[in-house]
């Protein structure tokens, strides 16, 4: 009676921490489930650490099994100090060779995978990626095939979504502006750490159109957490809608829409010194030109010139569609995905508290040193975006005229 | 009363309690400091005051008789060398500070090194009447660190001499000397290891001459002057080259000494045949138009494949700066590797602040001296 109280007492607890790890286990839409390939580089890895993981499931049971038959067989009940050897040459080789051999099995097609994951020369498209606290820049260029196949005839310059074509053999080119980061979309493929100076090379493809998610994975400074990013997979001839939009020419709101009139000219005053908007003329009619590098520590803010074709902002941490249409995109079928993103961010659509909540105060929404007082260390530049002090009218000017950029 | 032991703790803790007072004032009332440094001043007066307390645990404190006959109490017949070491060291201190802040510094190291080893000899001395007992204990406490210190140095005295020698001979000598030494050391190693009679007498006395004979000849390497091609690489200034013409004379093999910054470049760019251009990770074949991002530190590697010396420049852009009255001064940005020979390399690190649509002239990689050789940098 006694003992099998005590048995129940260890058993539950024990059945309780198990069953929670099982049912973690089972988020059926995780986004950033590496056991959810997407493509077929993430594939790779997963055909590997599949039957890696069963062979190390079924080595660790065994292991387990034995310690624990070991203790319960020998365990001290008074009995006679057994006879005492040293060695036993043919128990320890077989107990050499048994792992050694297991290891080759798993070694051999390891190499040979991470050989896969680092081939270049099967690439069909090229794209900048720049990490920088706390956001990602992606960079299009308009060279070689991007421009001759793509249709990238003058640079991209985007930030937070990653949009490739569908079925292409993507290769980003992977650096850092400030500290390390790294380039995780898992369901794409593995980590590549971005470091200042340096360039690696990471694949991308997808095989189905949608939005993939990630997030940098190398502790990179206070908002760390909120640098996320997202992989939009486009089939070829939405791609190419994509790209004609993207390089569209720059035009000032409409006169009727004096809202957003009155916001470009906010605009100019108070958020062009630090955004580039492709094609912005200055009041004196002279191409505006972003200065960045006097302003932030990175020397980079988000081209903001088709901000409202992404869906998401400031790392990819909020949303620009509200819950309802955000979930209209992420939930869509494949074959619907395109046309749904491709339709950016509506008036009736746009998530107007968190991107209003941005421009009132963004050091608050997302934590970034940016106390004016504490400037002196970086010669008065921020790392982030600064709270800049506007007035409801103005930020209702502003939101109108950001919901013109796409 | 104030035994050998208290005293120690007490004269650290008001060392301790000084430099509390000195870190708050340099710190302008800055507390973890301060905090620290005044836990650790009340732990030591606190351990002094334990030590006095049970007579440095030598005599019961209640036998008043024995305060003055312990061995704690006894000064020390042997003969020290530390007031010399000391006089020599606050000698060396006040040469330095007419003379030069390297010998300053060493001169404040050894006085603190000269007076902490004096003061725990002296506590040692006095710590029982078993000198060997004595010595050992002062061992105990010395050696974790004067053993690492020892170490350091001679690991830094071979170090910089044999760096001397290498930073002196002509390339081709250096080869062999150093392939000579290598096996010298290795031959000796080996001996040492395979015969485990060997004295360590004989060992240490071999390694000692060997130490020395390495500085001697260091220093009189050092005193000879590095080889003329790093003397005159240096006189152009490695990395910041102020003259990006094709005139300048010196040349610089290989310049970018650092194995890191040549690898996973934003860029290569090859002088072949009469030919420049660039070749990129992601990118086949060659480019005469490359793309780096704004902002950005870039790294370019220049390769050299022509049999005339050259070098590579990078401009990009100008910066205008408005200096009032009408005045303006230009200074345009540019960046350049050294002359390098036929095969050499050399990396260039640039960052471009503006995009290209700034500036009314394209930003560009040239070669001075070779005709139509160009590579467009676009920058979004
Ligand atoms: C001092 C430079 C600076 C100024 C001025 C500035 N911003 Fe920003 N802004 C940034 C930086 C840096 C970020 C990136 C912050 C992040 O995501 O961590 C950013 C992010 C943004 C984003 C999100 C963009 C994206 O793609 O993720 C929007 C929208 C934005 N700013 C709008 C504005 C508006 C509107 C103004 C003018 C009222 C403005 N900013 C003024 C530096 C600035
Ligand atoms: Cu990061």
């Amino acid at each position: 009676m006694k003992s099998s109280r005590r048995w129940s007492n260890i058993i539950k607890p024990v059945l309780a921490v198990s069953s929670l790890i099982a049912v973690a286990g089972c988020a059926k839409d995780a986004p950033q489930d590496t056991w959810q390939p997407a493509g077929p580089n993430a594939k790779m890895i997963d055909d590997l650490q599949r039957p890696i993981f069963y062979i190390a499931g079924i080595v660790g049971v065994i292991v387990f099994a034995a310690v624990a038959w070991a203790i319960f067989r020998f365990r001290d009940r008074g009995q006679a100090m057994p006879e005492q050897t040293h060695g036993k040459p043919a128990l320890e080789i077989t107990l050499t060779v048994i792992p050694v051999l297991i290891l080759i099995g798993v070694g051999v097609p390891t190499v040979g995978t991470i050989f896969d994951l680092a081939k270049t020369d099967d690439t069909e498209m090229t794209i900048n990626v720049t990490g920088q606290q706390w956001w990602w820049e992606y960079d299009y260029p308009a060279v070689g095939d991007n421009a001759e196949v793509y249709g990238i005839s003058d640079p991209i310059v985007t930030s937070g979504q990653l949009v490739i074509p569908e079925d292409t053999k993507v290769l980003l080119r992977v650096t850092s502006r400030d500290v390390i980061h790294s380039y995780w979309i898992p369901k794409l493929n593995g980590k590549k750490d971005s470091v200042p100076g340096r360039v690696h090379l990471l694949r991308m493809e997808g095989s189905e159109p949608g939005i993939y998610a990630g997030q940098c994975t190398e502790f990179c400074g206070l908002s760390h957490a909120y640098m996320r990013m997202e992989a939009v997979v486009l089939s070829k001839a939405d791609y190419a809608t994509w790209v004609a939009n993207q390089l569209e020419a720059y035009n000032s709101p409409s006169a009727d829409n004096v809202l957003a009139v009155e916001g470009e000219k906010l605009f100019l005053q108070q958020c062009a010194r630090c955004h580039q908007v492709n094609g912005l003329l200055n009041a004196d009619g002279t191409p505006n030109v972003a200065a960045p590098d006097q302003y932030v520590v990175s020397g980079a803010a988000p081209n903001l010139t088709n901000l409202m074709t992404r869906n998401t902002f400031a790392g990819a941490s909020w949303d620009l569609l509200t819950p309802e249409c955000r979930d209209d995109v992420w939930n869509a079928t494949p074959a619907e995905f395109g046309e749904k993103y491709l339709a950016g961010v509506s008036e009736d659509c746009l998530n107007q508290k968190d991107l209003r909540e941005w421009l009132r105060n963004a050091p608050e929404k997302k934590p970034m040193y940016a106390d004016p007082t504490k400037l002196t260390e970086t010669g008065g530049k921020y790392r982030g975006m600064p709270a800049l002090g506007l007035t409801e009218d103005q930020i209702s000017a502003l939101v109108a005229y950001l919901l013109e950029l796409k | 009363m104030i035994t050998t032991g208290s005293k120690f703790l007490y004269g650290l803790g008001s060392a301790t309690s000084i430099a509390a007072i000195l870190w708050f004032i340099a710190n302008d009332g800055g507390s973890i400091g301060v905090v620290s440094l005044a836990f650790l001043a009340v732990a030591l007066f606190f351990m002094g005051a334990i030590a006095s307390f049970v007579r440095d645990g030598h005599v019961l404190s209640t036998d008043t008789d024995a305060h003055a006959s312990s061995n704690a109490a006894q000064r020390n017949v042997g003969r020290s060398w530390f007031p010399v070491g000391t006089a020599f060291s606050a000698g060396m201190v006040a040469v330095g500070l007419v003379s030069s802040p390297g010998i300053f510094k060493v001169g404040i190291c050894l006085l603190f090194a000269m007076l902490g080893q004096w003061l725990i000899k002296n506590w040692s001395d006095r710590a029982s009447s078993d000198a060997a007992y004595n010595e050992k204990v002062r061992a105990w406490v010395v050696h974790p660190l004067e053993i690492p210190v020892g170490g350091a140095i001679v690991l830094a005295i071979i170090v910089l001499s044999f760096s001397r020698i290498m930073l002196s001979l002509s390339k081709e000598s250096g080869l062999i000397v150093f392939s000579v030494m290598a096996a010298l050391v290795l031959t000796f190693g080996s001996m040492v290891s395979v015969r485990r009679g060997a004295s360590r007498r004989v060992i240490g006395a071999v390694a000692g001459v060997v130490l020395v004979a390495l500085s001697g000849t260091g220093i009189a390497f050092a005193l000879d002057g590095e080889r003329h091609e790093l003397v005159e690489a240096a006189a152009e200034d490695h990395f910041a080259h102020r003259a990006c013409g094709e005139e300048a004379e010196e040349t610089d093999e290989d310049a970018a000494r650092s194995v890191s910054a040549k690898s996973s470049v934003a860029a290569t760019v090859i002088l072949r045949d009469g030919r420049l251009f660039a070749e990129m990770d992601g990118w086949n074949g060659e480019l005469t138009s490359i793309t780096l991002q704004r902002s950005n530190p870039s790294t370019i590697l220049f390769v050299n494949e022509d049999d005339h010396e050259h070098r590579m420049v990078v401009e990009y852009g100008k910066i205008v700066e408005d200096l009032g009255g009408g005045v303006s001064k230009d200074t345009v940005l540019e960046a350049c590797t050294s002359l390098i020979t036929k095969g050499g390399t050399q990396a260039v690190s640039i960052v471009i602040p503006k995009p290209s649509f700034a500036s009314e002239e394209p930003y560009s990689i040239t070669v001075p001296g070779v005709e139509g050789a160009s590579i467009e940098i676009q920058v979004p």
